[in-house]
């Protein structure tokens, strides 16, 4: 067993080195199509998360009208968090309104001036309002206007992002599907690459292989070398691949943690802690590719 | 030991091969097939060792029936029969010893027991000196003693030579039929495939002679008749 190992990879060695430079650019083109999907995969996950974080800050302020008694914004604050459709109701008072306007523009001198020169605070109180799901602030609105907390009402402020969302839906959609197509190029230009590196390494030891069997070498012994090959292609393509996604993600993780400021999203930290997964798909990925089509290769021409 | 019944072998050209083959051979016997070109020898050899299958007919090797041997079983069956092949089929690029020890290595045999078989088997062929030489380095006879060596690494039941003479000089080819003698007279059953007329008439064996895929004559210690 052991033995028969040494002499498969010896002879899959031997196959690789004889055709460095076939081989050389057979796992390149691996490796570019490893990278090509990992890429989309990871742009579609980028965008996944950037539209679910604009769907986060989305939300509905209720301004109540100064006079309105708190114990009726607390009961419009029950009501609210009684419809099925809403996520969370959040109450601002007025001391709280101003104290976020105060620090927001902390460093603005004639802000900070004019408040001073009030007597009374000129902020509303309100309820901040969240829904599950984006299409439920029709419903809840409607629901909240229906009321007869509606007359407390001074503004409803809808902070649509709907259109922002849209866009980029589509834009990440479109790229999805370039993403998609450049990947499928790849995948069918890596099968016929590895189809045809295995075809030749088969011609050029068909000598060898015809003698081996006549001599009686068995099938799996005259196969194994051409599918350790296309493992050891697997192995090679997946580990500079991720070497390649590694750099990538380490250049690019400022901007993309940058973007994703506060939304407890760490482009580098996601790579490394899901590392042996990424890995482990990038290799079964280019195992089956390479493997598959060593394996159709040798049916199609070592006849055994 | 071999055993042929109403063998026929027809090519896809339409071309026949064999003939209504019949023929029985013991252990421990040596057999001489001669006939002229393109009766059919090489085929029934080819036969023997599953590389063709027969149109019609049953095949036993040590009353085993390879008539419609399976794929996973052909390499048993070399490995039974071995092969000295007309053409010699030898690796250039591997050394007398290598493409001896070859045999044995896509074989799984275990490294230590390759190093004791080949040096046994080159003392067997009378290759010892030449252990390291190439192919091309090599005179026929000697190519054809590789060949020998490299079919006898298995410990065959049957050697099977075709044509094991044809390019060699009178000398020559008396000395490789005198190392088929000594392989038989250890217990290998030999069929030599042949058209030399004088080595055939020397031998005084069994002699089968076909023409154009028929078995023409077989006689105990025959001659060379056609
Ligand atoms: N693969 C093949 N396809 C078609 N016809 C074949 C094939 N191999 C051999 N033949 C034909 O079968 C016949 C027998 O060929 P074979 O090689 O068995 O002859 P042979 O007796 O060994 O000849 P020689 O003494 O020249 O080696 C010939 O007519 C040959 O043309
Ligand atoms: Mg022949």
């Amino acid at each position: 067993m052991l033995v028969s190992i040494y002499r498969t990879t010896k002879f899959a060695a031997q196959t690789f080195y004889r055709n460095l430079w076939l081989s050389v650019i057979t796992i390149f083109i691996l490796i570019l199509t490893l990278f090509t999907v990992s890429l989309v995969a990871t742009m579609n996950l980028l965008a996944d998360r950037a539209i679910s974080a604009v769907e986060e800050k989305i939300d509905v302020d209720i301004y109540f009208a100064d006079n309105t008694s708190e114990e009726n914004i607390i009961a419009a604050q029950m009501f609210l968090e009684d419809v099925p459709e809403v996520k969370n109701v959040r109450y601002v008072s007025k001391d709280e309104a101003l104290e976020k306007f105060k620090d927001s523009h902390a460093d603005n001198v004639d802000i900070q001036n004019a408040l001073e020169e009030l007597d009374e605070n000129p902020l509303p109180a309100s309820l901040i309002v969240q829904a599950n799901e984006l299409s439920d602030y029709e419903v809840i609105m409607q629901q909240f206007n229906n009321s007869e907390f509606d007359i407390f009402t001074e503004e409803k402020n809808f902070s649509d992002q709907q259109a922002v969302i849209d866009k980029l839906s589509a834009i990440t959609t479109r790229v999805y599907q370039v993403g998609v197509a450049v990947s499928a190029v790849f995948i069918v230009i890596s099968v016929v690459m590895m189809f045809n590196t295995i075809r030749l390494a088969i011609y050029a030891h068909r000598e060898e292989l015809a003698i081996m069997k006549l001599v009686g070498a068995t099938n799996a012994f005259i196969r194994a070398p051409f599918i350790l090959e296309g493992a050891f292609y697997a192995v090679l393509s997946s580990a500079i691949a991720m070497s390649l996604l590694w750099l990538v993600v380490l250049f690019t993780a400022p901007y993309v943690n940058d973007f994703f400021f506060g939304y407890n999203f760490n482009l580098d930290v996601f790579f490394y802690n899901n590392f042996l997964f990424i890995f482990s798909i990038q290799f079964l990925f280019s195992l089956i590719l390479s493997v598959g089509s060593s394996m159709i290769s040798i049916g199609r021409y070592l006849r055994v | 030991m071999i055993h042929l019944k109403k063998v026929n072998k027809r090519y896809s050209d339409n071309t026949y091969a064999a003939r209504n083959m019949s023929l029985h051979i013991t252990s421990g016997e040596f057999v001489s097939i001669v006939g002229q070109s393109g009766t059919g020898k090489t085929t029934l050899v080819k036969m023997l060792i599953a590389e063709e299958r027969l149109s019609s007919g049953i095949i036993e090797i040590g009353n085993w029936d390879i008539t419609n041997i399976k794929h996973s079983e052909i390499p048993v069956l070399r490995r039974q029969v071995g092969v000295v092949f007309q053409d010699y089929k030898l690796l250039p690029k591997k050394t007398v010893y290598e493409n001896i020890a070859f045999a044995l290595e896509v074989c799984g045999v275990k490294q230590g027991n390759i190093d004791m078989i080949v040096p046994q088997v080159l003392k067997v062929v009378g290759l010892e000196e030449k252990h390291d030489k190439f192919p091309q380095q090599l005179s026929g006879g000697q190519k054809q003693r590789v060949a020998i060596g490299r079919a006898l690494v298995h410990r065959p039941k049957v050697l099977v030579a075709d044509e094991p003479t044809g390019n060699l000089d009178t000398i020559n080819a008396q000395e490789i039929i005198d190392l088929l003698l000594k392989i038989n007279a250890l217990g290998t059953t030999v069929l030599l495939v042949t058209h030399n007329k004088d080595i055939v008439n020397r031998l005084r064996k069994r002699v089968i002679a076909v023409d154009d895929g028929v078995i023409v004559s077989d006689q105990k210690t025959g001659k060379y008749i056609i």
